[in-house]
This record gives C-alpha cells, sequence and structure tokens, in this order.
C-alpha cells in the first residue's frame, strides 16, 4: 500500500506541474548536452514556420510527462528528461539558439488535430512512423528505432516467443504500439491495457495478466529496479519514431531532418542515448537510423 | 468490428449493471440518513462523505491495484463495476433523501397520528410521493454515470472509450472516431431521458 501510495502521489504531481521548461535550472545532463549543440544560422523563409518559431523565442511540443528514459518530469527538479525531452530542448536550441520550449500534454487523440490547427510546432512522443498516420502529418526522421518486447514474471514458463502470447491474457500500456503489435503477433490474445507503466507493472505482479509487452527500453529500465522481472527474448517489431510536423509543411520536415543528419554525424545524438535510454541499455550506443530523403 | 462491439456492450453493461445496484445501495443508504437513529445517521452520512468527495478515478485505481494487495481479486470488469456503483450510490442516496425532505412534514405525522409505524410511514406514504419528484435528479445521475463508465477504461476494461482510442491508434483519424463514440454516448443519454420522462408521467 506504501509504493502505491507513492505512484498516486507521484501522478499527482507529475499531473499537477504545468509544462513551461524556459530555463535549463540545475540540469547537468542538458547542460553538457547544450554546449555541444548547433544552432541554425541558415536563410530564413519569411513566413515559413521556422520563421515563426524563430519570431515567437520558443517550441512548442507536445508530448508526454509520464515516460521513463524518454520524456519524464522529475518531480523534484521540475526538469523534463529523458530521450525525446532532451531532443525537444536541442531542436529549441537550433531554431532559437537557447532551449526554450513549452511542452503540451499530448495523447494519441490528439496528436493529429495539435499538429493540424497549429497548437504545437512539433510531436515528439514515440510517435511511431505509418502509413496510415503518413495521410495525416509529415514525419521528420525517423530519429529513434525501437521495438517491443515481452515481460513476464520471474519463474513464468510457456513463453519464449510472441506467438506464444496466442490466447494468453497480455498486459499493454493504452495508447502504445505495443496494442498493434500483441493484436499482429498473436490474434488471439487477450488485450488488456492500462494507463501508465507503473500500473501496468502492478497489474503484471498482481496477476492480471501473463506478459507485459511494451517499449524494450522501457522494461529494460523496469527490469533493472525489479528483480520479479524477467524479459524474453529481443524486440519483436521495428518501431521507427518520427518527429510529427504538420502535414504538408516540407521545408519544415527537410529543416528538421538536416539537424537530425547533423547531431547523428556530430555524436551529439549518441551523448544524448547515452545520457537517457544508454543508462539502463548496457553496450555502445547505436548509430542513428537512417533518415529517408 | 467486433473490438467496437465489444466496447459498446461493455459499456452499455457496466451502466445498466451499476445504476441497478447504485439505487439499491443508494435506497439503503438514503433510509439510514433519515431514520431517526443517530448512529445510523450518522453511518449514512459518513458514506455519503466518503463515497462523495473522492474521485471516481481514484477508487478505480485503488480498487483495481489495492484490493488484490489485501487478497481480493476480481476480474476487472466487476472491480470497475463495485467501484462505480458505491461511488454513484452516494448520490443516489442524497436525491433521494432531498426527495424525502420535499413531502410535506404534516404528511409522515398525519401517517404516525393514524397509526402506522414509521417504516410502514415510508413506504405507504413517504417513498411513493417522493418517488415521482426524484425521477429527474437519478436521470441526471444515471446520464452522468454512462459518462463516467469511460473512466473503466482507463484500469483496463474495454469500453467504448477504450475501444475508440484503440481504433484511432491505428486509423489516426481521432475527428472521426470520436464524433462516432459520442454520438453513441449521445444516443444511450437520450434514451435514459426519455425513460425518465415516461417513468415520471406514470407516477405522476
Amino acid at each position: 500500500m506504501g509504493r502505491l501510495f507513492a505512484v498516486a502521489l507521484l501522478l499527482f504531481v507529475a499531473a499537477c506541474s504545468g509544462g513551461e521548461n524556459a530555463v535549463p535550472g540545475g540540469g547537468g545532463k542538458i547542460d553538457a548536452l547544450l554546449a555541444k549543440a548547433p544552432v541554425y544560422t541558415g536563410q530564413v523563409t519569411p513566413g515559413s514556420a521556422v520563421d515563426r518559431i524563430k519570431k515567437r523565442g520558443k517550441l512548442l511540443i507536445g508530448g508526454s510527462q509520464d515516460a521513463p528514459l524518454l520524456s519524464q518530469l522529475d518531480p523534484i527538479s521540475g526538469e523534463l528528461t529523458g530521450f525525446d525531452a532532451y531532443l525537444g530542448k536541442l531542436l529549441a536550441h537550433y531554431l532559437v539558439g537557447k532551449p526554450s520550449t513549452e511542452l503540451l500534454s499530448a495523447t494519441s487523440e490528439t496528436r493529429e488535430p495539435l499538429l493540424a490547427n497549429g497548437t504545437v510546432d512539433v510531436i515528439i512522443q514515440t510517435y511511431t512512423i505509418t502509413p496510415a498516420r503518413k495521410e495525416r502529418v509529415a514525419f521528420a526522421g525517423p530519429y529513434y528505432q525501437s521495438g517491443q518486447s515481452i515481460a513476464v514474471r520471474k519463474g513464468t514458463s510457456g513463453i519464449t516467443k510472441p506467438a506464444d502470447l496466442a490466447g494468453k491474457t497480455v498486459i499493454v500500456g493504452a495508447n502504445t504500439p505495443g496494442v498493434k503489435a500483441v493484436k499482429d503477433a498473436a490474434p488471439t490474445a487477450n488485450i488488456v491495457e492500462f494507463g501508465s507503466d507503473p500500473e501496468c507493472l502492478t497489474a503484471l505482479k498482481q496477476g492480471r495478466g501473463e506478459a507485459y509487452v511494451q517499449d524494450q527500453a522501457i522494461l529494460v529500465a523496469d527490469a533493472s529496479k525489479d528483480s520479479e522481472l524477467r524479459l524474453v527474448g529481443e524486440p519483436f517489431t521495428e518501431d521507427p519514431y518520427g518527429i510529427g510536423i504538420k502535414h504538408g509543411d516540407a521545408e519544415f520536415q527537410k529543416f528538421v531532418d538536416d539537424w537530425l543528419r547533423e547531431i547523428g554525424k556530430s555524436g551529439l545524438w549518441q551523448d544524448v542515448w547515452k545520457q537517457t535510454i544508454g543508462t539502463v541499455v548496457t553496450g555502445d550506443a547505436p548509430s542513428p537510423p537512417a533518415i529517408a530523403s | 468490428m467486433s473490438l467496437v462491439l465489444e466496447g459498446f456492450l461493455n459499456t452499455v453493461a457496466l451502466t445498466l449493471l451499476s445504476f441497478c445496484a447504485a439505487l439499491l445501495v443508494g435506497l439503503v443508504v438514503a433510509v439510514l440518513r433519515i431514520v431517526p437513529v443517530p448512529l445510523l445517521r450518522g453511518v449514512g452520512a459518513v458514506y455519503v462523505e466518503v463515497w462523495r468527495n473522492i474521485p471516481l478515478l481514484a477508487w478505480l485505481v485503488l480498487f483495481v491495484f489495492g484490493l488484490p494487495e489485501v487478497g481480493v481479486k476480481m476480474p476487472l470488469f466487476w472491480t470497475a463495476f463495485t467501484a462505480i456503483a458505491l461511488y454513484e450510490a452516494a448520490f443516489v442516496a442524497e436525491a433521494l433523501r432531498s426527495g424525502v425532505n420535499s413531502v410535506a412534514a404534516g404528511q409522515g405525522e398525519a401517517a404516525r397520528a393514524l397509526g402506522l409505524s414509521f417504516r410502514q410511514s415510508l413506504w405507504h406514504v413517504i417513498l411513493p410521493q417522493a418517488g415521482r419528484r426524484v425521477v429527474q435528479p437519478l436521470a441526471n445521475i444515471a446520464i452522468a454515470l454512462t459518462m463516467a463508465t469511460a473512466l473503466a477504461g482507463v484500469v483496463g476494461v474495454v469500453d467504448m472509450t477504450r475501444a475508440a482510442q484503440r481504433i484511432n491508434l491505428e486509423l489516426a483519424q481521432p475527428l472521426l472516431v470520436f464524433t462516432g463514440v459520442g454520438l453513441c454516448y449521445l444516443v444511450m443519454a437520450a434514451g435514459i431521458g426519455f425513460g425518465a420522462r415516461v417513468l415520471e408521467r406514470r407516477l405522476a
């Protein structure tokens, strides 16, 4: 019960805090990254997205506050930390010369409208590039190659590959790519969704399902803190994450693509990876995924 | 398509079952709050204040994740049903109580003067009169409950809203999908409103 209360309290604190993160106060990791970050000095077309963002002096990002390692609000420092969050700050730095970002909490049902009506400039939120979505939004990137993995309670037998999930109850994070991944790998699996990763973990341990399917990086982080959890095999999907941009804005898409290529080449991308996902995934930083021209 | 149907049926079942249970529990609590026994009145008041003043989402999370910690494990649907029914019962109880209070005091006094017991005067004199006055407040609660069932989607129940979110995850057409879901809720709520009007006319 104590742990449950702590989780509830954290959720409450995270929900109450605003999304403004104008000054990188005390965030040591991000400061080191910003020291190496490039700033755009080229031509700016008047009236373009880049022009708009420069004039505003702030990048409006649609994202999450509750994704560990990717975009999570640190309840103590008030800083947004994680791979997606740092990339957002670096992109803001590239655009306006300082890491001025404002995060709007987006969800899978609000992302496309937020971009279409111009509420946010970009979506950086484990946004998997799919053909259906490409008809509604433009994607820069991919900037990260992820995959869904399976975790089980220690001592569980009979689940060694995705097909073994058939007929079993599988816990999945609500609105994550895992929902489709499980449906594709084992159509007869019974999917149960919970709102957040801690809830999914609690549900798995309380026996609400036999397996938990989630992004591998998050599962690795969970397993590093919890000896009851076992990961099964390697990721069984390939989810390329892209930066969502207003549909049809090819100029801004190319701008972000160029920036991604630049930080990939300079090694900054790898540094971001090491500071975030690399703190739980062992081994060297992977090379950034190739960006489709 | 089966997902849509599953979500719709779950929402309908959750709404109907938990409203029926809320009516039963709410009736008991309302009676507790009006009997002339201070202890029982206190129990009724505590029930209403505790259940009504904690958000339903908090109750759902506590029930789904807290109950297994103390050894009570029910299927997710029935856990959500229990939490919603007990929560809405507090509102039902207050609606019923205000209905009873709206019956002129002289009615109860006259019943007692005629020699009816407290229970008899409640069942034969007060409640029938209170009943028709609480139809609309109860319909309001039923509609609020219909909408509240969407919260069950957060704790693993595949309700209509959750089904819509799953579909949207693939289609990336939120306006279309959620307008459709909104219309489904509208039809359900309008049905409740219509039922309430018929019931009101019959009781009048």
